[in-house]
């Protein structure tokens, strides 16, 4: 695979959520505002990219799941230093995103995903990729929160805005259940078209 | 009546529906019967054990050290899914083969994870439920709770995937909505 197509992997081919349907539950009831979905991105970040760069070091001989389990202990281990970082740079955010914050550390893309793609790559296209994967998940968690925050609440990044009609359900569990789900659904036409048009191209 | 209630209350208190918690496995799951049920069997088992080890957690780790919560809870989750891939080896090589990848993705995920987080942050709230009887009814109901959504979804599977739905919306993302709707009904319900 080409550079360009690994880069474009994680965040439009496969995306993490929209494609993937990975790291689901965060943004479904935290991504409902701005504040909230900048420290989960920052979270999502930090573990996942050092996570799996610790564990591109074990020893790929050993059974599969030995390795699982090593890969969610060394992801728990690093959840401890992300937290507290959160607690300095975040103040009163970890508390309100509560057990979606250690949850993050347990993430299928850590997990499963570690072993199923990255590690088959070589380390820089790993690395590549990996980031590529992250950013993926960290421009949804932001489009979702933009989205909902405004017209649930008629704010931007708490401030209030002027909104005429505000639709409350948004910042709820089943708003975040049924916006991700037409997201998803544009997200594919989306990418379909320009796969279409690209083809349409090279012929 | 009383099945009535208690369906209810398993509705309402349904980990998926109310927080979205194991939705990526559910997904996985609902995928075929034989998928449902042997994933439904795992999760269970991961949450029911995992609430009871977690009892220990709640009661006897000290304030100071909380930060470690989610390595000890990996921790115990490792040892069950070792035990449980172990007890399967040895009973029988077969359903080894056959149910292993069931349990690899019902160990380490947000369903199990999350209700042992859910149901220590609920102890911690109100003392009056820390008790070990009280955990392991939590993390059972979690799990039966996991395979009465698992049905759910089940039941409009076909449909959900089937040609009327338009292709970009065909599967996963109208699932997503299809759940959302149900997670209306349940909120309406509480």
């Amino acid at each position: 695979m080409r550079k360009k197509n690994l880069i474009l992997e994680g965040l439009w081919n496969d995306n993490t959520v929209l494609s993937a349907f990975m790291v689901i539950s965060p943004v479904i009831i935290c991504g409902d505002t701005l504040r909230n979905a900048l420290a989960l991105i920052y979270a999502f970040s930090a573990i996942t990219f050092v996570s799996v760069l610790i564990s591109s070091f074990v020893p790929q001989r050993l059974p599969y799941a030995a390795k699982i389990m090593i890969y969610a202990v060394i992801s728990s281990i690093v959840f401890i230093p992300a937290k507290l970082a959160a607690q300095e740079f975040f103040p009163g955010v970890v508390e309100r995103i509560g057990i979606y914050f250690p949850l993050l550390a347990v993430n299928s893309l850590i997990v499963f995903q570690t072993e199923a793609r990255f590690f088959r790559m070589k380390k820089s296209r790993m690395m590549i990729s990996l980031i590529s994967y992250i950013l993926g998940f960290d421009a949804v968690m932001l489009i979702t929160a933009f989205i909902r925050e405004l017209f649930a609440y008629g704010t931007i990044n708490s401030r209030m805005v002027d909104m005429d009609t505000l639709i409350s359900g948004l910042g709820l569990p089943f708003g975040g259940f049924i916006f991700l789900g037409l997201f998803s659904g544009i997200f594919r036409k989306l990418r379909s078209a320009t796969e279409r048009n690209k083809d349409k191209e090279d012929a | 009546m009383f099945i009535v209630n208690d369906l209810i209350a398993l509705l309402a208190a349904n980990l998926i529906l109310n927080q979205a918690l194991g939705t990526s496995t559910l997904f996985i799951a609902a995928n075929n019967r034989r998928n449902l049920t042997w994933t439904a069997v795992a999760i269970t088992l991961f949450t029911t054990v995992g609430s009871f080890a977690a009892f220990f957690v709640a009661a006897f780790l000290p304030e100071s050290v909380r930060d470690l919560t989610l390595l000890i809870y990996t921790l115990i989750i490792s040892i069950i899914y070792a035990l449980i891939l172990s007890a399967m080896f040895f009973f029988s090589r077969n359903l080894f083969d056959r149910i292993k990848k069931y349990v690899h993705i019902s160990a380490f995920n947000c369903a199990v994870m999350g209700t042992l987080f859910t149901i220590t942050d609920r102890a911690r709230a109100d003392a009056s439920f820390m008790h070990l009887g009280d955990f392991v009814l939590s993390g059972l109901e979690a799990g039966i709770g996991f395979v009465l959504t698992s049905l759910i979804l089940t039941a409009a599977y076909r449909k959900l995937n089937s040609a009327k739905v338009p292709s970009s919306f065909r599967g996963f993302p109208a699932m997503l909505i299809y759940l959302g709707i149900i997670s209306m009904a349940v909120y309406a319900l509480k």
